[in-house]
C-alpha cells in the first residue's frame, strides 16, 4: 500500500467539521502518537439493549441484555453463527435501527433516542458503512459514488472534488475514477466503498463481512487497507466476519451466540480492556 | 439541485423503458391534446360576445340557405317598418359566386377554382371578423384594396394563398366561369388582397357586378336566371346587445314578408350551438369521459413503470438511506424522475402536435377541417404548449406518488438483515 507511514498520509479538509455535533475528546496529533489512550474513551457504548423483531404475532428475541464498549481507534471483530444476530447489532450500533429497549451511545450522542431524521444526518457525519455486495450505484461512476453522501452536507463543489480525490486515492484508485462499477473487479468494487465510507471522515467504519464475497487474494488488500484505514485516519473500525483469517486482523473478537455475547477475546499484542 | 444528476443517470439506466414511457406518455398528451383543443374550441365558439355581436338570417328550413335577392335590403334594417322599431347597427349581405379561371370543365381542380363572397365592398372593413380591428398599418393597406374594388365594379380581392396559387398578380385581368351561378361568367381584374391571417385562401368581389350581369342575362335571354330568386345566401347584422337582437328577430320573424321561403335569425353561437346539438353526447363524452380516462391511464403507465423501476432498486434506495438521504430526499429523488420524464414527453408532444396540426404544408396540416358553420378549420391553441408539460408532470406526479411513497419508506434494516 501506498502510505506506510503517517508523515505522508492523506488528511481530509474537513471543512465542516467545526458544524459537527460530536467532539472528539483528545487533539488528533495526540491520538496518533498515544495509542493506548484510547483505551479511555469508549466510543460506542450499548448498554444492556434488546431486540426482538415481530413475526406475525410471534415475538423473535435476537439480542439479549447486551453490553459492549469499543474504545476509540479499536478494530473490532464480530464473530458468530449465521442468525445470531451480528448485522442487527451492526444496525443498531449504526442508527440504523433501534433497540427494543438498552441504550446505544456514540461518543457524546444517545443514539437510540434519536428521531429518524436525526439519525439521518448523524449517520452521513458520523458513521462509514462498508457492505459485503459492495452496494454501489452502477450508473454512477466510482468519483460519483464517492460522492453521494458529500451531496448531502454543505459542501461545493471544489470542496466535494477534493473530499472525493483524496479518498480515492487513499485506497489506490485514483486512475479509475470515472469507471462505473460494471467495469471494476470485486475487490475494487470494495475498495470505492471503503473510499465512500471514509470520504465524510466519520469517527465510526462498521463493516459487514466485507470480505465476505471476495477470494483471498483481494480479500487480504481490502484488511490490508482498512487497517490502514485505522492506523493512518485513526478511524475506529467494528466488522462482522465469517472469515477467521479476517477476525485475526482485529485488536479483539467478539463471538455472539443466539444474541449473547459468549466470548470477547483480546490479542495480547494491543493490550488489555 | 445536486440530486439532479441522480435523476438523470437514474432515467437512463433502462433507457428502453424510460423511452417507451416517454413514448406512452407522448401519444396520450397529444390525443389529449386533441381532446382539449376541440373543446376549448367549441367553448369560444359557443360563448356569446357580450356586445356588439352578430346575428346571422338564414333561409329556415334549407341548408345551404337560398333566400330571393329582394330580401336584402329589408332584412338589412332588421324588417323594421315602423318609427319605434329597433334597426341594426350594421349589416352585409352575403353571395356566395363559385367559379373557376379555367374554361374547360374537364381541367377544373383546386389550383384554378375560386370561392368569392359576394357583397358590398365597404362591409368588408366593418362587418368581416377580425378585418374589422387590423393594426392600423394593415388597416390601411387593406383600406386601399376595398376602395379599389368600390370604384371598380369588376375588380376582384383574393386571399394570399389563392393568389399564389391562381398565379395571379396585382393589375391582372381574367375571366371566372361560374360554377353555380350557370352562364354568368365574370371578367374581374385584381384589385388588392386580403391581409394575411384566416382570408388568405378568400375571395370578395363586388355586388354589384354579379347583380347587373344577372340582369344582363334577363335582358338577354327574356327571363330571369334561374338562380335570381335563390342568390342571397346570408345577411348578418350587428346589434348592440340582446335585448335588441331578441326585438329585432321577432320584427323578422313576425313580418310577412319573409314567408317563403322563411327565414331565421340566430347568433353565430346559437347556430353553431344548433350545428352541435346531434353531436352533444359525443361531445359530453369527450369532456368527461375521454379525456379523464386518457389522464388515468396515463397515470397508470407512469405509475407501473416508476413501480417497477422502485422494486428493481430496494437495495439502492436503502444504500441511499443508510447514507442518510432522508426519507423525503427519497420522495423527491422518485418523483423527479417521473416528473422528468413526464413533462419532457409532454413538452415534446404538444410542440409536434402543435406544429404538425398548425403548420401549413407541407410542414403540416394547416389546421385540423371542422365543418361547423363558418369555421373552415381550427388549430391547437398557443396554450397547448404549456398543457403539454403540465398534464405529463401532474399525471406523472399523480401516477408515481404510490410507488415513490413506497421508495420512501423502505426499511433499510430490513432489507440489509436479508441480503448480509
Ligand atoms: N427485519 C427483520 N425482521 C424479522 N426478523 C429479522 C429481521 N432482521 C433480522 N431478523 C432475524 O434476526 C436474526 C438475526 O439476524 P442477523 O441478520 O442479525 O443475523 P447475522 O448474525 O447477521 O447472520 P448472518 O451471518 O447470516 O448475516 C435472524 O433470525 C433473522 O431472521
Ligand atoms: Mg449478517
Amino acid at each position: 500500500m501506498q502510505f506506510s507511514t503517517a508523515e505522508n498520509a492523506p488528511t481530509f479538509p474537513t471543512v465542516w467539521r467545526h458544524k459537527k455535533v460530536v467532539k472528539t475528546s483528545a487533539p488528533r496529533e495526540q491520538q496518533f502518537s498515544n495509542m493506548a489512550t484510547r483505551n479511555v474513551h469508549p466510543i460506542v457504548r450499548v448498554n444492556g439493549i434488546h431486540k426482538y423483531f415481530k413475526r406475525g404475532s410471534e415475538k423473535v428475541d435476537v439480542l439479549n441484555d447486551l453490553t459492549v464498549s469499543v474504545p476509540e481507534g479499536e478494530f473490532l471483530g464480530l464473530m458468530g453463527p449465521s442468525g445470531s444476530g451480528k448485522t442487527t447489532l451492526l444496525n443498531l450500533i449504526a442508527g440504523l435501527d433501534r433497540p427494543s429497549s438498552g441504550e446505544v451511545w456514540v461518543g457524546d450522542n444517545l443514539i437510540s433516542q434519536m428521531s429518524e431524521s436525526q439519525l439521518s444526518a448523524w449517520r452521513t457525519r458520523s458513521i462509514g458503512f462498508i457492505f459485503q455486495f459492495y452496494h454501489l450505484l452502477p450508473v454512477l461512476s466510482a468519483y460519483e459514488n464517492v460522492e453521494l453522501p458529500l451531496l448531502l452536507l454543505p459542501l461545493s463543489k471544489s470542496q466535494r472534488r477534493e473530499q472525493v480525490t483524496t479518498a480515492l486515492d487513499l485506497v489506490g484508485l485514483k486512475d479509475r475514477m470515472w469507471h462505473r462499477p460494471g467495469q471494476l473487479s470485486g475487490g475494487q468494487q470494495q475498495r470505492v466503498g471503503i473510499a465512500r465510507a471514509i470520504v465524510t471522515d466519520p469517527q465510526l467504519i462498521v463493516a459487514d463481512e466485507p470480505t465476505g464475497d471476495l477470494d483471498a487474494k483481494s480479500a487480504g488488500e481490502i484488511l490490508n487497507l482498512l487497517e490502514e484505514v485505522r492506523k493512518i485516519l485513526n478511524k475506529t473500525i467494528i466488522m462482522v466476519t465469517h472469515d477467521p483469517r479476517a477476525a485475526e486482523r482485529a485488536d479483539r473478537v467478539l463471538h455472539l451466540d443466539k444474541g449473547r455475547l459468549i466470548e470477547d477475546i483480546v490479542k495480547a499484542t494491543t493490550g488489555s480492556v | 439541485m445536486k440530486f439532479l444528476g441522480l435523476i438523470v443517470k437514474n432515467i437512463g439506466r433502462n433507457a428502453i423503458r424510460s423511452i417507451l414511457t416517454a413514448l406512452g406518455t407522448m401519444m396520450l398528451v397529444f390525443v389529449v391534446t386533441l381532446v382539449w383543443a376541440i373543446l376549448a374550441f367549441l367553448n369560444v365558439a359557443l360563448s356569446e360576445k357580450n356586445a356588439n355581436f352578430k346575428a346571422i338570417i338564414t333561409e329556415r328550413w334549407q341548408i345551404p340557405s337560398q333566400m330571393p335577392y329582394t330580401y336584402a335590403s329589408t332584412l338589412c334594417e332588421g324588417a323594421a317598418t315602423k318609427p319605434d322599431d329597433v334597426r341594426p347597427m350594421d349589416s352585409m349581405t352575403w353571395q356566395f359566386y363559385g367559379g373557376s379561371i379555367e374554361k374547360d370543365r374537364a381541367k377544373r381542380g383546386m389550383n384554378n377554382v375560386l370561392f368569392a363572397f359576394s357583397l358590398e365592398p365597404i362591409k368588408l372593413l366593418t362587418m368581416m371578423d377580425d378585418l374589422d380591428n387590423l393594426p392600423s398599418a394593415t388597416a390601411a393597406v387593406f383600406g386601399k384594396s376595398v376602395k379599389a374594388l368600390q370604384d371598380n365594379r369588376q375588380g376582384i380581392i383574393l386571399g394570399r394563398t389563392r393568389m399564389e396559387t391562381l398565379k395571379k398578380k396585382i393589375g391582372d385581368t381574367f375571366t371566372i366561369y361560374s360554377m353555380n351561378y350557370k352562364d354568368i361568367d365574370l371578367e374581374v381584374t385584381l384589385v388588392g388582397e386580403f391581409p394575411e391571417g384566416r382570408y388568405n385562401n378568400s375571395a370578395a368581389i363586388n355586388r354589384d357586378y354579379l347583380l347587373a350581369a344577372m340582369d344582363a342575362y334577363q335582358q338577354k335571354n327574356g327571363k330571369p336566371h334561374a338562380m335570381a330568386n335563390k342568390s342571397l345566401n346570408l345577411v348578418w347584422l350587428k346589434v348592440p346587445d340582446s335585448a335588441t337582437l331578441g326585438k329585432i328577430t321577432a320584427q323578422i320573424e313576425s313580418s310577412p314578408l319573409f314567408s317563403n321561403p322563411q327565414v331565421k335569425c340566430e347568433t353565430a353561437s346559437s347556430g353553431i350551438a344548433a350545428f352541435i346539438e346531434p353531436y352533444r353526447d359525443l361531445i359530453w363524452g369527450m369532456r368527461y369521459l375521454l379525456a379523464p380516462a386518457i389522464l388515468v391511464t396515463l397515470s397508470l403507465v407512469i405509475s407501473n413503470s416508476i413501480s417497477i423501476s422502485v422494486r428493481e432498486r430496494r437495495s439502492e434506495l436503502a444504500v441511499l438511506k443508510v447514507l442518510g438521504f432522508r426519507p423525503n430526499q427519497i420522495l423527491t429523488l422518485v418523483l423527479g424522475e417521473a416528473i422528468l420524464i413526464g413533462a419532457l414527453s409532454g413538452l415534446i408532444s404538444s410542440c409536434l402536435t402543435y406544429g404538425i396540426v398548425n403548420f401549413p404544408p407541407p410542414y403540416g396540416f394547416g389546421g385540423i377541417k371542422f365543418p361547423i358553420a363558418f369555421f373552415a378549420a381550427f388549430s391547437i391553441p398557443l396554450a397547448a404548449l404549456w398543457w403539454g408539460p403540465a398534464l405529463g408532470a401532474g399525471t406523472a406526479l399523480v401516477g408515481s406518488f404510490v410507488p415513490a411513497w413506497g421508495a420512501r419508506s423502505v426499511k433499510v434494516s430490513e432489507v440489509f438483515s436479508r441480503v448480509g
